[in-house]
């Protein structure tokens, strides 16, 4: 198995923190944006091409709720993309196991 | 608070740079072990430091009673002692809680919501047996011993097994088997040495229930 097995859109350092800190959720479940990018520690820009990139992809959905002062968006990981990162797993530890 | 910045925005992205596989492996343990850590509302060291407070609050209401003859009950300065480290013990638990499910949002939080209802409603179960008791004329014994030492973990013991069965959490299911069978044994050692097997069965099952999520926890972010 060489690196070429492993999900582009994941392997990258950013993407793959966001990616496991919203595969801890329980199914179903979303995350502020806000706690999210103090769990990464990342700068909302930089946090956010991350979150479109993986959106585009249907790995996440945003969902934006109320408006001005009270507006809020949550990111939950799809189906697809929890599948992505279990597929991600399994490749990292072929990867590994031939090392 | 505003806390939704514009997905649509533009912005420069670091991605990391390039990631060799070991990096990859040992990046991803780190952040599903942290991320866990911090969504977890019922954290192992505080959960065995609740089962370690059980244990003192329970042997001291064992200490209030023995050898009493005839039986009366836990003294009233030992029951108020036991409330107001239930009241703090439970106030910890809810800014715990609070905290790590701060920003969470979907059906779990919703059904966590359902479930603590269930569990309160239960808590209510032993106070109104041990009042039908007394209104019934049993014996201090009964009222004031077996009855408050081991029908709350019976009642809300079997509660939390349906809860945790439902949902296939088996550290919480066989945490509160062992709670129940506690519950079961204290009903029949008398009404002195019921508060004691009551405190030590709660002290296994939330200590256990502590040592399993822990155990689970290490496996789980293992790649």
């Amino acid at each position: 198995m060489t690196e070429e097995a492993l999900d582009p859109l994941i392997h990258a350092s950013a993407r793959l923190r966001i990616v496991a800190t919203l595969a801890a959720l329980p199914e179903g479940d979303a995350l502020s944006f806000t706690r999210l990018q103090d769990m990464l520690e990342l700068t909302p820009g930089n946090l956010i091409t991350h979150l479109r990139k993986l959106e585009d992809a249907g790995y996440l959905t945003s969902e934006k709720t109320g408006n001005g002062t009270a507006a809020r968006t949550s990111i939950g990981l799809t189906g697809r993309g929890r599948a992505a990162l279990t597929a991600y797993t399994a490749a990292l530890r072929g990867l590994l196991g031939g090392l | 608070m505003n806390d939704t910045p514009d997905l649509e925005q533009t912005a420069t992205a670091d991605n990391g740079g390039a990631l060799d596989p070991r990096k990859a492996a040992r990046l991803l343990e780190q952040t599903s072990r942290e991320a866990r850590r911090q969504f977890d509302p019922t954290p192992p060291l505080l959960t065995a430091l609740m089962g370690a407070v059980i244990l003192c609050a329970f042997g001291a209401l064992w200490l209030s009673v023995l050898g009493q003859h005839p039986y009366t009950g836990p003294n009233v300065g030992v029951i108020a002692l036991v409330y107001v480290t239930v009241a703090v013990t439970a106030a910890v638990t809810v800014r715990v809680h609070q905290r790590a499910i701060a920003g969470v949002s979907g059906p779990s939080t919703r059904q966590r919501t359902v479930e603590g209802i269930a569990v309160l409603v239960s808590i209510l179960g032993s106070p109104v047996i041990q009042g039908a008791m007394k209104e019934y004329g049993a014996s201090a014994s009964i009222v004031y011993g077996v009855i408050p030492a081991a029908a709350p973990l019976i009642i809300v013991g079997t509660t939390v097994v349906g809860i945790a069965g439902s949902k296939s959490d088996w550290p919480s299911f066989g945490a509160a088997l062992a709670v129940v069978a506690g519950g079961v044994v204290a009903l029949f050692v008398g009404p002195i040495d019921a508060w004691l097997v009551a405190g030590i069965s709660l002290f296994i099952g939330v200590v256990g229930y502590a040592a399993a999520t822990t155990w689970q926890g290490r496996a789980v972010g293992r790649v």
